[in-house]
């Protein structure tokens, strides 16, 4: 009984898939970057006219300053997560892609056993 | 010389690798992130808004009746609902990113708290900037939580 399974198709097909999927999260990603360069722009705006104002000393500017490390920090633990999101979905993707094509290259008489 | 002809991979071969592939993906699932949390996504734009709530409110009250006792039962208020996604976060299996997302927006809550009871008062413009700040974080938290629904449209 041959097997009819094309591995080539299969693989341009998981490819295409894995590209479809990288470049969505990609335009997800980027988006979210520059929401997050516009946000801190406006904290420093913020903070440079509350220093020019007194408004904040000298300590607490540099105070300030250190709570944005902690907001970076925060914003790269948001974009890994989009990242390993991303990855999961694209894996997940060309196993599925993989999968089902063997699956329906299986003759009738065995895909009930699987 | 001719070479001796090799024997034809016979089909039970074939068919052997070809379960061993299909039963090796078949039980497959990728996981780097925990699933998307639909009730902590609510939970986290709840907080977000009592946030906003709270700053806003005080812009309203004059400064020189801004004194840290005033607000200290709202303070608390939000703490143990910033403690609560802190605690959530922690329990799920792949989540150190939100995890840590959350102890960060915990301890700028507590040092701004802390700056307000040592002074007594709080400017306008601190008002402002710590707004600011905390709706930032919130935004990291949501995005985070948000970035994991992608990983559930394959992976349910």
């Amino acid at each position: 009984m041959p097997i009819n399974f094309d591995l080539k198709d299969t693989f341009d097909e998981m490819l295409s898939s894995a590209k479809q999927s990288a470049g969505e999260s990609g335009k997800e990603a980027r988006g979210v970057a520059t929401r997050f360069l516009q946000n801190r722009k406006e904290r420093l705006q913020l903070l440079a006219e509350l220093r020019l104002a007194g408004d904040l000393n000298d300590e607490k500017f540099k105070s300030r300053l250190e709570d944005e490390k902690l907001i970076l920090e925060a914003e790269l633990k948001a974009m890994a997560v989009i990242s390993k999101s991303s990855a999961q979905n694209t894996a997940q993707s060309v196993i599925n892609i993989f999968q089902s094509a063997v699956i329906k290259a299986l003759p009738e008489v065995l895909k009930s056993t699987t | 010389m001719k070479p001796a002809s090799l024997p034809l991979p016979s089909l039970r071969l074939h068919w052997l690798s070809f379960f061993s592939l299909l039963l090796l993906f078949a039980s497959c699932k990728v996981h780097l992130v925990s699933n998307y949390d639909a009730v902590l996504s609510d939970e986290i734009n709840t907080t977000a808004k009592k946030v906003d709530n709270f700053y806003l409110s005080m812009q309203e009250i004059p400064a020189a009746k801004r004194q840290y006792v005033n607000f200290s039962n709202s303070y608390i208020d939000i703490e143990v609902d910033l403690n609560s996604l802190v605690t959530k976060n922690r329990v799920r299996p792949l989540n150190t990113e939100s995890t840590r997302i959350a102890e960060i927006t915990l301890q700028l809550w507590e040092k701004y708290k802390e700056e307000h009871k040592k002074d007594n008062a709080l400017s306008d413009g601190l008002i402002k900037l710590n707004k600011k700040t905390l709706s930032d974080m919130f935004y990291a938290m949501q995005v985070a939580e948000e970035g994991k629904r992608v990983s559930n449209k394959s992976n349910p």
